[in-house]
């Protein structure tokens, strides 16, 4: 067998690796591409194509079998230079591609891995060396398809069903439909089959064109978009014999040519071609295949319009002359507003189509817009009175943010010291004014994730996810807070804030609480801005909460009649106790706010209504967290109430916390847990808050140790949990009750057997969150995947870092009875138990878990 | 006619309202669902649905098949959208009728319900299609937080109601096909022969079966101890996915402050993620999120809560419903031919409502003093079970294909690029 084997030293080939990963082609590294023959251990010599990694040549992105059911093949519109290898990596099922830098690079390691595959092909027909003889048999058939005739589409209907069931017979057929440019036969009997009003032949010619495009073959999908083929193909889909009384209107809707606008001619005929080809790909997706799609067809169709986009956005970015004859379009003296607006869409599309790409390539894309002044346009579009501008705008601004906030950020610290007005600036003013409630909503998520500098911070000790929006802090590494966000914020905090807050400050002087839907909008806007900042920049806000009187002005809000706003008020609460910080809990208490919040409670209660249950939630946090402070104001201030809701354990509970300890604070926790066996206990998570450390109080300090330490001690031989410090804060809440005692108590208590049978649930839930099993997590269904953006995985992971069941992984430790596993526990237990947890991060959960297989799942 | 009964109408036909007018129902049933608890106590009669998926001729069918609103009520377990490509007629007509008839109507969250798997599963991209921005989208995501997590049916029967044709007393299981024959029956396992009330009958007795009748399929009903004289059927728990191990009584439901995203763990993932599964206790969930749980939990947790059933739906059954662990569980799927090629048969289920007076019961989700509820199963020593309430459920296929048209996409109007 002669084999053009290349040379291994010169020809290494400049490549990107792509693996498909949740219909999103994951970037595996760049290196150099060989095509060679490695001798294997039995020494025989494999064909093989390996990639190196650029920047550490030792390291391999790739080293893949030739095989000959591998399919490997070459991708690119027909014209432009073959540049992308893709296939099926055979042992794993997943999708990979090669990107090359030189379609010459392409060619060459194509002419070793075809000339392979060729290989194969012969051996299998004439029986070759080193195959099964039952291989061997599966000889393909000698295409010849029937001339394309209207007489003969019954006998084209069926051979090509027959043809299509096996592999063998759906590459044969892929290539002679290709070799005799079938598709271009098959189009002209559509028309004198409508002449005709043969329906049958039109729904044969449906048929027929159905079985080709699922055939998956890139190269006829291409063909069959072309502008040539794109409307008989579509034209043949439109008699669909599973709707005979139908016709769908496929052509009438892309022949329309006025659906392409261009703000901007786009010079390269290219580049045009692939922006219709994308569309038509698109709308066979959506529209015409939506129904019969299968997967793999799926996601063939998915990365063609993939490096489509790719291959658009890279031609636009790099063209600076298309650039700023786009943004000369806000320059310019004559207002186009038609033109303006066009513009602004087309950003926004663009940015839509970002999202999808490689963040290097999206970053460029965004730095390019930015430098061409992408900013005033957005500020231009702002402030534009026709809403879908508006919304194009806002779209656009998050799009930028959810890439990268701190590029918006760096022009806002820019602006901030030429003393220009400020964007965070724009936004709020807007946020006031803006009538759009889904842009009202976009403005906020951009000003929160604006505002969300420095450190991780965890929502709060109780980790409870309570960020309604898309958008949640990100973790970011830990550093000192740089001095220019140092500024920001104080300025912030200085200037901005007041103006944000207004309406609520305003409140003030308003005994009348009913709003307009717009004001009400709003005040659910602003309070859960102000719960964000609350949890994100803490000594900030805790500073601007307590001078501006926060909580009575929110306290306000619950004599309000709109019940969500009564809600968006106790969530508010919720939020500033949960933050387990002695001066907002002061602040509260000194306010007085939750007498009302009791009142709207009893008010509530018989009803059984979301009011109650987010309010029967706060004051079952306060007890199970056992805010010492809260519980004695509560107990000594609103005794009566507290005896009214008795017949709730919470309130039960409460008071008698109170009235054991007389208002002192003896931990009596495990007294008190036992009817919470399975309840839920946020886990004593410390907390990264920022400046914490700073602001401890000594004494608070040592008031927190001495009130849990001694009674730990006793019963569990727990020494200086308190005292211990985690990641260099320390941390305010005593240390996590231990489950086993619940056991105990209950055992105590009843006298029954039933600690065996709790026990073993409590097992089999731990094992059930044992990281080892959880690690090995199911393999993702990549076929069911749909797009996800990275930002998820982010927010994923965020998510994942708030502690789950804290109950079994406290049961599960129960046992452990020594001094040192115990505090273990307390601290890296929290982690150690749950960072495989992360790690795993519950990502298929979301992938997997909507995944529409036929057998399970929903 | 009011605007809503235009809307509705209008959504009847499939055909999306103005975003104005979807604003201002989703405020009103905003208005609505704070009231609700987040566990909803339901009078039966009710028909429950499972998943719809976005498949808005199917949810024609299956109005055609249960009966219309308002003259059936209905409590649909969540999962309106994704999937299918009319998720947004589906959810706004649901959500309509919901405004329309607040007391025949019951919407609970299903896992779908929620930002982050919309946008992924297509409900997202539905709304900017059908559009051109992402606001109904938003609105819609902001009635999903408002969702009740379950529902309580209370005062369901344990014979079925007569339907096309005269009932037995001692049916406990009827399946019907989409144009009401009867396809089965089976009849209430007989109390065991040690128990110490007789076979006499009673309206609500569970007595009088014959012998060794077997369970309908899969139910594995087989005797089962409960049905003594006059034995009230325990309440029915509807819940999009399942139970959780920090749920341990339906008033635990209850403390959770709902109005928020679905988060990724915790009791509220848990109802709306987990699964039922051939095991013992609780088991990692596949999904990644909610929990496997074995018919131990749900045996234990049904007899704690005087629960004669759990309702649940977010898994394909091939079959459209399927019973579990002795009948103390079922899934019921509601999305005919599921995303338009899993072959599947749908179902809904069907309880009647006690007319004989002896079937008053404490509400099991009640305000005062049952949070000790349940203790001391194990003492008994044995699973006791509560007696079921009778069962119709009624099957139905995909609308037919003439009475829709082309399930498709719509297309992206106009592009730049």
């Amino acid at each position: 067998m002669a084999q053009p084997v290349p040379h291994q030293a010169t020809d290494k080939k400049r490549v990107k690796v792509y693996e498909l990963r949740d219909n999103d082609w994951f970037d595996r590294g760049t290196g150099f591409c060989t095509a060679t023959f490695a001798t294997t251990e039995d020494g025989r010599k494999d064909p093989r194509v390996i990639v190196e990694s650029e920047d550490q040549p030792d390291r391999l992105l790739l080293e893949t079998k030739i095989q000959k059911e591998d399919g490997f093949q070459k991708q690119q519109g027909k014209s432009s230079p073959y540049t992308l290898i893709v296939w099926q990596e055979p042992r794993t099922g997943v999708d990979m591609a090669l990107s090359f830098q030189e379609a010459e690079g392409c060619a060459i390691i194509w002419r070793f891995v075809s000339s392979i595959q060729q290989t194969f092909h012969n051996a299998m027909g004439g029986a070759g060396e080193g195959l099964s003889d039952d291989l061997a048999i599966e000889v393909p058939p000698t295409i010849n398809l029937p001339k394309a005739e209207l007489g003969n589409l019954p006998e084209i209907e069926s051979s090509m069903r027959i043809m299509s069931s096996t592999a063998n017979g759906r590459d044969a057929l892929s290539k002679s439909i290709m070799a005799d440019d079938y598709i271009s036969k098959l189009i002209p009997l559509v028309e004198m089959a409508e002449d005709l009003e043969s329906l049958s032949d039109l729904h044969r010619l449906c048929n027929i064109m159905k079985t080709i495009i699922l055939l998956n073959d890139t190269s006829i999908i291409e063909h069959a978009v072309s502008d040539e083929c794109v409307l008989g193909v579509v034209g043949a889909l439109e008699y669909d014999p599973d709707f005979p009384s139908h016709k769908a209107n496929h052509r009438h809707w892309l022949d329309n040519k006025g659906r392409y606008k261009e703000v901007v001619p786009i010079e390269d005929e290219q580049t045009r071609r692939k922006i219709h080809q994308t569309y038509r790909l698109q709308y066979l997706k959506d529209v015409v295949l939506a129904r019969i799609l299968d997967d793999p067809t799926f996601s063939v169709l998915n990365s063609l319009i993939f490096f489509n986009q790719v291959d658009i956005v890279q031609h636009l970015q790099s063209n600076s002359s298309f650039l700023a004859d786009l943004f000369a379009i806000f320059a310019s003296p004559v207002r186009n507003q038609k033109k303006r607006k066009e513009a602004v869409l087309f950003i926004q599309q663009c940015c839509g189509i970002a999202k999808n790409i490689q963040p290097p390539a999206r970053q460029t894309l965004y730095n390019n817009f930015l430098s061409h002044g992408l900013l005033p346009v957005i500020n231009f579009g702002l402030k534009h009175n026709d809403v879908e501008v508006r919304v194009g705008a806002t779209d656009i601004l998050v799009s930028i943010i959810d890439h990268d906030p701190q590029m918006i950020r760096n022009t806002i610290y820019r602006q901030m010291h030429e003393n220009k007005p400020q964007l965070t600036d724009s936004l709020i003013e807007l946020l006031l004014v803006e009538v759009d409630l889904g842009v009202k909503s976009q403005i906020s998520e951009a000003i929160k994730v604006l505002l969300d500098l420095g450190p991780p911070n965890q929502p709060g000790p109780e980790n409870f996810p309570k960020v309604n929006g898309e958008m949640h802090g990100r973790p970011r590494p830990q550093t000192a807070m740089d001095p220019q966000q140092e500024v920001f914020l104080t300025r912030f905090y200085e200037r901005s804030a007041p103006n944000l807050f207004k309406p609520l400050l305003d409140l003030e002087h308003r005994t009348d609480m009913n709003f307009s839907p717009q004001q009400a909008s709003m005040f659910s806007y602003l309070i859960e801005i102000m719960c964000f900042l609350v949890r994100q920049h803490h000594r900030f806000s805790r500073y601007f909460v307590l001078t501006n009187n926060i909580a009575e002005r929110v306290g306000q809000l619950l004599n309000s009649s709109e019940k969500f706003l009564q809600l968006v008020a106790i969530r508010f609460f919720r939020s500033l106790i949960g933050m387990q910080e002695e001066f907002l809990i002061k602040h509260l208490t000194e306010k007085a706010v939750l007498g009302p919040l009791l009142d709207v409670l009893i008010s509530a209660v018989s009803r059984d209504n979301l009011l109650s249950s987010a309010s029967l939630e706060l004051f079952e946090y306060i007890k199970k967290e056992n805010v010492k402070d809260l519980v004695k104001y509560l107990v000594s201030n609103y005794r009566e109430k507290l005896l009214g809701l008795g017949h709730m354990s919470t309130f039960r509970d409460l008071l008698l916390r109170y009235d054991q300890t007389q208002g002192y604070t003896v931990n009596i926790d495990c007294f008190l847990e036992a009817e919470e066996d399975v309840g839920r206990r946020p886990p004593p998570t410390p907390t990264n808050r920022m400046m914490e450390h700073i602001t401890m109080d000594p004494a608070e300090e040592e008031y927190w140790n001495a009130a849990s330490d001694p009674e730990d001690e006793e019963d569990h031989g727990q020494e200086g949990a308190g005292k211990s410090t985690a990641n260099g804060s320390s941390t305010p809440l005593k240390p996590l009750v231990d489950y086993a005692s619940d056991e105990e108590a209950d055992e105590q208590a009843e006298g029954t057997p039933e600690k065996e049978k709790e026990g073993d649930d409590a097992s089999s839930t731990s094992s059930g969150n044992d990281p080892s099993l959880s690690a090995t997590g199911p393999p993702e269904r990549i076929a069911e995947k749909r797009r996800r953006e990275e930002a998820d995985d982010d927010e994923i992971g965020k998510l994942m870092q708030n502690k789950r069941r804290n109950s079994s992984s406290s049961a599960s430790n129960a046992s452990v009875s020594s001094s040192v596993s115990r505090r273990r526990k307390s601290f890296t237990g929290v982690s150690g138990n749950n960072a495989p947890k992360i790690s795993i991060s519950l990502s298929p959960a979301l992938r997997t878990g909507g995944g529409a297989r036929s057998d399970e799942d929903s | 006619m009011s605007d809503l009964d235009r809307a509705i109408a209008q959504l009847r036909s499939c055909r999306p309202i103005p975003e104005s007018q979807v604003r201002e129902i989703c405020h009103k049933a905003r208005e609505l669902l704070i009231e609700e608890g987040n566990v909803v106590t339901v009078a039966a009669p009710v028909t429950i649905c499972g998943d719809i998926h976005g498949q808005f001729h199917d949810l024609m069918e299956l109005f055609r098949v249960g009966g219309d609103v308002p003259d059936t009520n209905y409590l649909f377990m969540g999962d309106f959208v994704d999937r299918g490509f009319y998720s947004l007629e589906t959810f706004l007509l649901l959500l309509c009728l919901k405004v329309r008839y607040p007391d025949r109507m019951t919407l609970i969250r299903g896992n779908h319900e929620s930002r982050q798997i919309t946008t992924v599963y297509g409900f997202y991209d539905e709304c900017i299609r059908k559009y051109g921005s992402a606001n109904v989208w938003r609105y819609c995501c902001d009635v999903f937080d408002y969702l009740a997590l379950g529902a309580i049916v209370l005062g369901a029967s344990n014979t079925l109601s007569t339907g096309t044709e005269p009932v037995d007393e001692d049916t406990e299981i009827e399946v019907c096909d989409q144009s009401g024959t009867v396809m089965s029956r089976f009849p209430r396992p007989m109390p065991r022969p040690n128990s110490a009330e007789g076979p006499a009958r009673s309206p609500n007795g569970g007595g009088g079966g014959s012998g060794d009748r077997t369970g309908p399929p899969g139910s594995g009903a087989s005797g089962s101890s409960g049905g003594s004289i006059g034995n009230p059927t325990g309440a029915v728990l509807c819940v999009h996915g399942g139970l959780s191990p920090l749920i341990d009584t339906v008033d635990k439901i209850r403390l959770i402050d709902r109005k928020q995203e679905v988060p990724h763990e915790g009791a509220m993932c848990d109802l709306l993620w987990s699964d039922p599964d051939e095991i013992d206790g609780w088991g990692l969930s596949p999904r990644g999120a909610g929990f496997l749980f074995g018919a131990d939990i749900v045996k234990i947790f049904n007899h704690r809560n005087d629960l004669s059933l759990i309702a649940r739906a977010h898994q394909l059954v091939m079959e459209g419903f399927k019973e579990m662990f002795d009948a103390s569980i079922v899934t019921v799927w509601s999305a005919p031919n599921y995303c338009y090629r899993c072959g599947n048969v749908a179902a809904v289920l069907e309880l009647s409502e006690d007319e004989s007076g002896t079937g008053l019961f404490a509400r099991s989700n009640g305000d005062v003093g049952r949070s000790d509820g349940g203790r001391g199963v194990m003492m008994e020593g044995e699973t006791f079970v509560r007696n079921g309430p009778a069962r119709r459920y009624r099957v139905f296929q995909a609308a037919p294909q003439d009475s829709r048209g082309m399930p498709a996409k719509k297309p992206v109007a106009d592009y730049f690029l």
